[in-house]
């Protein structure tokens, strides 16, 4: 028993001891897993905002990458629409300096078409002004053939690009793929020729042609209407709503001279209709009562305060004189094909009051010698809102036009086609409106589109013989007959049926008349020339007019019509391997860039001058690129070359609508 | 031993009403190769104190399933079910269905791959694969993965496990996100019938009762198939817009969403979407394109019902029809997933297996045959109505099932060494026990017979008129037998005993178990894990189930001591220890320390109940 004691003492503390460690190792297991979880938890609790704010990230960048993957989508499902090369290249270069240079702010961004084949199809220019940037900015040297080859490596996956070379100081010359190109061509022969897509249908609201009541319309005029009905019809085209209006000068001061003038002559003029033939004679003939007698000139204001309250009797007075000159008008716009919509002065004269109301509240307002005047910085020049007399002024009218047009109409963008020597007083308007808060011009645009003066061949300002103005209608008369003349030189009289002729006769003298218009950058001053529009070399509409029945001629003559082309626009692929069906496959593929172009800068000469460039371009392949071969005995075709018919067919296509956006009407033969 | 035979038989069990028979060998003398007391002493108990609404008598799931009890339309017959909508397309798309399936029973479990499958889901696998089975049908596992967000591969793997655990094999495994561009093309076509209409409500503004109807719900069709088109591109942000199907709900809901924005990617179709469907616009179509002929469901979606008809029938597709059934919920435990990972987050649970849990992964870690489970299932019924079940139900069926399946092993928690100054051999004799004692042929394991063995220490008294303890190999030990006891820390830990052959002894007043040369092990011994029935109830529990939890849940007895025959078992294999319950090895047994759970104490413990 003794004996046993001592031993099994030892046992008992063994076991004990393995007792105490077993709960110790798990006392520092829980201790540990403590630790643990108290790390982690402190971790989500400090910061949940952080989380959330990852969790938004997160989601964000998912977004981000869906919405390039559905622009992606979209811009190969809309195949319909012509795909803006210039603008895929941006793109695709613009991601490349992103991805190599991705701390760089706004990166110059540079691609154009190359002028000459050595140095590819288009050209991006941008390596030489990062270059600049990096030394100014960061003081660091890199030449730009280097930047180039960085460019070039970062260049992502893309559908259009055949290869690039570094030429030059760092010139980075783009080759285009060919089959890109031609599968480009084909999709325009079947879809036809449909404006690159555009985000959102916005509003535009033209004003244009804009003439005064009871005075002609002169060439000033013809500019603003030719120009603005151009501008109109490229913004339908390129799909916005476009509103076309017609600023008339309906409401000023002359009303009261010329309703007094009425009264006078017409004493019965509110039963029976007035016969005013010359409303221009009528004009100067109550001018000159009203500078010459001291009574008349006393009832004309008379009048013009009655207008303005709107006395039933002056306002039917005031129809009557607005009528004639309305019938005017419209033959004018009848004979160049332009739409628009009246809303003259008249219509914002109730709107003027609010007007100046608004600008005194705001606390715009000085008053100067009893006039109502507001200084816009920036501008020396303040503008009147209110005479006086307390009447109104064209600052005024134009005011209210331009806030009637921001909320009611509800414009995205604004233009006004008026000649340059309203430059000020738009350019006043315009910071008036912004500085009121009427608008925004990083979200509206409102533009001035200003032309200069037409001028005679003498360079001076356009006139007639005796120093008169001269009056439109005239003028388009004359085109008429000079187009008949030209005609007639060439003989066309004895191929052509006499509607045939009729046609190609007001074609040709109504285009030449617009086309001279528009070919010339609109804000020079431009000679005008019957001579030099009706000739039939050089960029003229004469020269392309002619230029494109010729290319329809082409398929006619091979006997292929319409609907064969079509069938043959979906089955035949368009080989560019000739050097002129290349150029010319890629000039017809730039009509989406010339007109986007022209709705950022609204000069429309760039569209004269890319139709030019097509139809010479055209003329190349034409002459050196058999479309039909023929037996030069017998005169039997014997090959049609069918993708190039399908070449002359996209040339066309696109040179009509070229055509329809000027406003001008090609016929089938001339 | 034939006389208890005699009691263990089934035949037994028929004469308690309304349940198993859960038969206790409280203990049990191992043999010995010596002639000695052959004869265990044997408690039989029975038990069955259970209050739900179970029928009076419990058939196999089969059999209910099969029964007429069920008044389920033959595939095909549709229309005859109460309630169906018949269209004048109804019979062809029937007669296609048929064609398709050739009259087969189709069904479906469709759970969320956001959580891991409870208790719950087990009623549905088993009415979904059962009625299937039991009908010579098939029966689909599909995924049902319209929502990107909650998704996770592991939720995948472990559903797909749990089915397979409970006996199952899928006809075939789909996800609802294999539908994806099907159910795009109807949304179109359902746009274009004027069915549906893009919507700019803010959740907000959809929420709660009486929301005010959508100012967008007659804009033409071309203007929701642009907008809808944009919702597909990323062109509008979450919540900006939703797709919604024109109809009104029995619970008087407008115009139930159908497609949603989300920018997250997706498990399976990873980047292609940005919108994905509700599962009030997904689960009917992809039943339909499944061919399913009972859509299965808890009674929850009753309100959907007439959602779900409208829908195959405003795009003229095969119409399955939806069947209700009553939701089984457990009382003193959490299920949602939202709970259980408050739990394990505070550290209440180690993990969504936790042993206290009730999802199925934490109910076959505490070592719950599957066959339990889907007894369990079976007894609550396919009935209609809720049923809210005590777990000693779930726990008495573990019994039974353990009772014919796990082994007989013995170990000690609380080791009292005895040592028998007696012993008659100069060493360990082998002495051969019964697998179970009830039926010898299904094998013996041999168990050491040392001088030194371990008792547990709660089966010694000092005090004489308490003690009933009796050595094991039927060796009486009479109380004069306790010559030597030591005292260490206040307590006795050695004995030293003499030892007497059972048949030269008076006869002993119990049995006690003991082990020799035994391994070391960690046992742990599980309780309720919430103090009240329904811990969520905050009638019941103001404090939230958070502050519910049973501080004793969880006793891990680190020393224990089990007898060698368990050394070769693996994880998730069962044992009945005599007189302590039933085991299974836990996936934590590491080479020379295991560790077992205990799933269930042999009888129910009176105060559970």
């Amino acid at each position: 028993m003794s004996l046993l004691l001592p031993f099994q003492g030892k046992v008992a503390q063994n076991y004990c001891v393995t007792i105490e460690f077993a709960f110790q190792e798990n006392e520092i297991k829980l201790l540990t897993a403590e630790i643990e979880r108290l790390k982690n938890f402190g971790c989500l609790g400090v910061s949940p905002s952080l989380e959330g704010l990852r969790d938004e990230n997160t989601k964000l960048k998912y977004r981000l990458n869906f919405l390039k993957k559905s622009l992606q989508e979209e811009r190969s499902k809309s195949t319909k629409s012509m795909i803006n090369i210039n603008s895929c290249l941006q793109e695709i270069f613009g991601a490349a300096i992103q991805a190599a240079y991705p701390d760089l702010e706004n990166p110059p961004l540079v691609v154009t078409p190359s002028q000459q084949p050595k140095f590819g199809d288009y050209q991006c220019n941008s390596a030489m002004g990062i270059s600049q940037i990096l030394l100014k900015t960061r003081e660091q040297k890199v030449i730009p053939r280097e930047i180039a080859d960085k460019i070039v490596k970062n260049i992502p996956a893309n559908e259009c690009i055949e290869k690039v070379e570094i030429a030059g100081p760092g010139f980075i010359n783009v080759h285009l793929r060919k089959d890109f190109v031609s599968k480009q061509l084909s999709s325009l022969l079947i879809n036809g020729v449909q404006p690159p897509p555009i985000a959102k249908r916005k509003k535009v609201v033209v004003d244009f042609s804009s003439p005064n009541i009871a005075k002609e319309m002169h060439v000033g005029h013809l500019r603003s209407t030719i120009i603005g009905e151009s501008m109109c019809r490229l913004f339908e085209f390129a799909g916005y709503d476009v509103l076309r209006l017609n600023h008339l000068g309906d409401w000023g001061t002359q009303f009261g001279m010329l309703i007094a003038h009425l009264q006078d002559k017409f004493p019965d003029y509110l039963t029976v209709s007035p016969p005013i033939g010359d409303l221009q004679a009528f004009y100067k003939e109550s001018k000159r009562r009203f500078d010459t007698e001291e009574e008349f000139k006393k009832r004309a204001y008379q009048c013009v305060v009655l207008l303005q309250s709107r006395n039933p009797d002056f306002i039917k007075a005031w129809n009557l004189i607005c009528d004639v000159s309305r019938r005017e008008f419209q033959k004018i716009y009848n004979c160049l094909d332009v739409t628009i919509i009246e809303r003259g002065e008249s219509f914002y004269h109730e709107m003027m009051k609010d007007i100046v109301k608004e600008f005194e509240d705001k606390g715009f307002v000085q008053v100067d010698d009893g006039r109502k005047i507001v200084f816009v910085p920036g501008f020396p020049v303040p503008l009147t809102i209110m005479k006086s007399d307390g009447g109104y002024t064209y600052d005024t009218s134009d005011l209210a036009a331009l806030k009637h047009r921001l909320f009611e109409e509800k414009g995205d963008i604004l233009i006004y086609v008026v000649d340059s020597g309203q430059s000020v007083h738009f350019q006043t308007i315009f910071a008036a409106g912004q500085m009121i808060g009427w608008y925004d011009p990083k979200v509206t645009r409102v533009a001035h589109a200003a032309f200069g003066v037409v001028l005679g061949e003498d360079k001076k300002k356009f006139k007639t013989r005796s120093g008169d103005t001269v009056r439109l209608i005239d003028l388009l008369e004359e085109g008429l007959k000079r187009a008949m003349d030209k005609l007639k030189d060439k003989e066309r009289d004895k191929v052509l049926t006499p509607e045939e002729l009729k046609a190609a006769q007001t074609s040709v003298a109504f285009g030449c008349i617009k086309y001279a218009d528009l070919s010339h950058n609109r804000l020079n001053d431009y000679v005008f020339s019957f001579d030099k529009m009706l000739d039939d070399r050089g960029n003229t509409a004469a020269y392309l007019l002619y230029a494109f029945t010729r290319i329809r001629a082409i398929a006619r003559l091979a006997n292929i019509d319409e609907q064969m082309l079509r069938k043959a626009a979906r089955e035949e692929v368009l080989v560019l391997d000739h050097e002129k069906e290349w150029k010319l496959g890629k000039c017809i593929l730039r009509f989406p860039e010339i007109l986007q172009k022209i709705l950022e800068d609204l000069l429309l000469h760039t569209l004269c001058d890319y139709l030019y460039e097509l139809a010479t371009t055209f003329t190349e392949f034409y002459d050196s690129c058999y479309c039909v071969e023929k037996d030069r005995q017998t005169g039997q075709i014997v090959k049609v070359n069918m993708w190039r018919l399908l070449l002359c067919e996209a040339t066309a296509t696109v040179m009509a609508k070229g055509f329809d956006i000027l406003g001008i009407k090609p016929v089938q033969r001339m | 031993m034939g006389e208890a035979r005699n009691q263990l038989r089934w035949a037994d069990g028929k004469t308690i009403k309304n349940e198993v028979d859960l038969q206790v060998l409280h203990l049990l003398g191992p043999k010995t190769e010596a002639d000695l007391e052959k004869k265990p002493k044997v408690r039989l108990e029975t038990w069955m104190v259970f209050s739900c609404d179970m029928g009076t008598e419990t058939q196999s799931l089969l059999e209910q399933l099969r029964g007429e009890a069920l008044k389920f339309h033959k595939p095909g017959e549709n229309y005859k079910t109460e309630g169906y909508v018949v269209t004048p397309n109804t019979m062809a798309l029937l007669k296609q269905h048929l064609a398709i399936t050739g009259g087969q029973v189709r069904t479906r479990f469709p759970p969320e791959p956001n959580g891991i499958l409870h208790i719950g889901h087990a009623k549905a696998i088993n009415f979904n694969f059962g009625y299937a089975k039991a009908n010579g049908g098939v029966c689909f596992l599909r995924y049902d993965d319209t929502n990107p967000e909650k998704e996770e591969e592991k939720y995948f793997t472990a559903i797909r496990e749990m089915v397979e655990w409970l006996g199952y094999q899928p006809y075939a495994v789909t996800h609802a996100s294999d539908y994806f561009d099907q159910l795009y093309t109807w949304a179109l076509e359902l746009i274009r019938r004027g069915q549906a209409y893009v919507c700019h409500q803010r959740v907000e503004e959809i929420k709660g009762h009486n929301p005010p109807p959508s100012p967008w719900r007659d804009r033409p069709v071309e203007e929701s198939l642009l907008l809808f088109e944009d919702m597909r591109k990323g062109k509008f942000g979450e919540g900006e817009a939703t797709l919604r199907m024109k109809l009104v709900m029995e619970d008087g809901k407008m115009d139930p969403v159908a497609y949603r924005v989300k920018f997250t990617p997706h498990h399976r179709t990873g980047d292609k979407w940005c919108i994905y469907p509700t599962y009030d616009y997904t689960h009917c179509l992809c039943d339909s394109i499944e061919h399913i002929t009972h859509s299965l469901c808890t009674k929850e979606f009753q309100a959907r019902r007439s959602s779900y008809f409208w829908l195959c029938n405003a795009l003229d597709v095969y119409c399955p029809v939806q069947w209700e059934y009553g939701r089984l919920n457990l009382l003193y435990t959490v299920v949602s997933k939202r709970k259980i990972i408050r739990l394990v987050e505070t550290g209440a649970v180690r993990d969504w297996d936790d042993p206290r849990l009730f999802t199925l992964t934490a109910l076959r870690r505490r070592g719950f045959p599957p066959e339990a489970i889907n007894n369990f299932c079976a007894r609550v019924g396919v009935t209609v109505a809720q049923a809210t079940m005590e777990p000693h139900l779930l726990e008495a069926c573990a019994r039974e099932v353990l009772n014919e399946q796990a082994p007989r092993a013995m170990a000690v928690l609380e080791p009292l060494k005895v040592t028998i100054t007696n012993f008659p051999a100069p060493k360990a004799l082998e002495i051969l026990v019964p697998n179970f004692p009830a039926d010898d042929s299904r094998g013996f394991h041999k168990v050491p017979f040392h001088q030194t063995i371990y008792i547990e220490e709660t089966d010694f008294r000092e005090v004489r008129q308490d003690y009933t303890a009796l050595t094991p190999g039927a060796t009486a030990c009479a109380a004069e037998a306790w010559q030597h006891w030591k005292r260490c820390c206040g307590r006795v830990i050695e004995l030293e005993v003499t030892c007497t052959k059972s048949d030269a002894a008076e006869k002993p007043k119990a049995f006690i178990h003991w082990v020799s040369e035994p391994l070391a092990c960690e046992v742990r011994l599980y309780e309720r894990l919430f103090l009240h029935k329904n811990p969520e109830d905050p009638s019941e529990v103001p404090g939230g189930f958070l502050s519910d939890l049973n501080p004793d849940s969880l006793r891990v007895v680190h020393n224990a001591l089990v007898d060698s025959s368990v050394r070769s078992a693996r994880p998730f294999d069962k044992f009945q220890f005599e007189r302590l319950g039933y085991f299974s090895v836990d996936p934590d047994s590491k080479e020379g320390k295991m560790v077992f759970n205990r799933t269930v104490t042999l009888k129910e413990d009176p105060g559970k109940a």
